[in-house]
């Protein structure tokens, strides 16, 4: 974590005004959110626009950041939810469109969250044995910090086929990590 | 947390968008934790639309903001392009407001003292939305004139869009003010009628000159009439009275049907 201290000063300089802190943070973490949002959405020209929104309100929400907590996961919560009302404003991907969303949304469980913290290789391997439906429901709801209303706007699925899949995945890891 | 890094294999591989689903996923993990894999990473992705985002987005920072009353105009539903424009009238600026404020406290200080002083907060009150009409559209006043000459509204829109805006602020300002007169009579409102005549004169007189030419006679003859009604009858106070009132009336009737008739002449640019 030897960058994060510096990411938090950084931000404390941006909120105070300060471009040249501004232009340090965005190139530190513009290239990486931009091949992750890349990886989301095909369009090249979406991705620009919703890293350049992401900044914006980087710039504009600096002071309301706490200093607990990593600035990257910060900037990509936000980048990623631009991104999915970027995409809902522009619904350019008409498949599965039948099935009634389901109702309320589920924040990622703890549970899910530790997941992420499981070696690296293990959990490659684990992933590798997915299916590619459940591995993106997994990348949505886990990796992305997605609800699963959220992760069916990103995926254009229903909201209680996140769910059932995520619940699928689970089990599926469960048995592959013990 | 972790000795682990990404080798500089995978993480390529990752940048070109080669790496399989999975090793994408922990490659993506382990970054949102770990700086230095971030740093590798940067120079990895594409430059030159780095640099062409950055642009955009300091384009964006350095873009005017919209300030309050253009906010609180949007708020009430007026459209973006009508509350910019709105906000630019140079008669609704801080500084014009306050000179108008200013000018009103020292009518209503007078008034307090002397008959005479209340005299001159009635012949004040009904010039204010004038000087503000004259100073919210035309050529030397305006900073953006040159930008309403070429925008997609037309010149008699803009004008009455701002006059009625300059006239409520102003007759709010007064109304307030006349509140704070002494004996709270009938003089509280007998500004009122006077205002509007001369308000809707001046945007007559403007589709034939400036609106500061325009506002500028119409408050000379204002300042006539009332000294000649003052030596006629040797009483200030009678050109506020039913005649003076129903001759207001009048004006601003007059005044709108002329500018009805005349309004394409806001329209043919340089005046005038």
């Amino acid at each position: 974590m030897d960058g994060n201290e510096g990411d938090a000063e950084l931000l404390g300089r941006v909120a105070e005004g300060d471009r040249e802190a501004f232009r340090e943070l965005y190139d530190r973490h513009a290239p990486w959110l931009s091949l992750r949002l890349g990886r989301r959405c095909p369009d090249p020209g979406v991705v620009d626009e919703v890293v350049q929104d992401t900044f914006l309100a980087v710039w504009r929400g600096a002071a309301r950041h706490r200093r607990e907590g990593a600035v990257a996961a910060w900037i990509w919560g936000i980048g990623v939810r631009r991104l999915i009302d970027r995409l809902r404003r522009q619904p350019s991907r008409p498949r599965e469109l039948s099935g009634a969303a389901g109702a309320g949304d589920v924040a990622p469980s703890a549970e899910e969250q530790v997941l992420l913290d499981v070696e690296h290789g293990d959990l490659g391997r684990a992933l590798g044995r997915l299916s590619p439906e459940l591995r993106a429901v997994v990348q949505a709801c886990v990796l992305d910090g997605l609800t699963s209303r959220e992760a069916g706007k990103l995926l254009a699925l229903p909201t209680g086929t996140v769910k059932t899949r995520m619940l699928r995945a689970r089990r599926r890891l469960r048995e592959e990590l013990a | 947390m972790t000795l682990w890094h990404i080798d500089p294999e995978l993480l390529g591989r990752y940048a070109r968008g080669d790496s399989g689903e999975a090793q994408a996923f922990s490659v993506e993990a382990h970054l949102q934790a770990c700086a230095r894999c971030r740093t590798a990473l940067a120079p990895l992705a594409d430059r030159e639309r780095h640099e062409l985002v950055w642009l955009e987005v300091v384009d964006a920072l350095d873009a005017a903001q919209a300030g309050p009353f253009e906010r609180w105009l949007a708020r009430l539903g007026v459209p973006g392009h009508s509350a910019r424009l709105l906000a630019a009238t140079p008669s609704l600026r801080g500084s014009w407001l306050a000179a108008v404020a200013a000018a009103l406290g020292f009518a209503v200080v007078a008034a307090q003292g002397s008959h005479a002083g209340l005299l001159v907060f009635l012949l004040l009150a009904p010039v204010l939305p004038v000087a503000g009409v004259a100073a919210a559209y035309g050529p030397g006043v305006d900073p953006t004139y040159e930008v309403g000459v070429a925008a997609p509204m037309t010149g008699w829109r803009l004008l009455l869009l701002r006059a009625v805006v300059v006239l409520a602020a102003t007759t709010a300002l007064a109304a307030g003010a006349a509140a704070l007169l002494p004996g709270l009579g009938w003089e509280a409102i007998a500004w009122l009628l006077p205002s509007l005549g001369l308000t809707l004169a001046t945007l007559a007189l403007a589709t034939v000159t400036s609106p500061l030419r325009a506002a500028t006679l119409v408050a000379l003859v204002w300042t006539g009439v009332a000294w000649a009604v003052w030596r006629l009858t040797h009483d200030g106070f009678a050109l506020f009275g039913q005649v003076g009132q129903l001759a207001s009336a009048l004006l601003a009737v007059v005044a709108v049907v002329v500018l009805v008739a005349r309004r394409d002449r806001f329209d043919q640019g340089e005046p005038l």
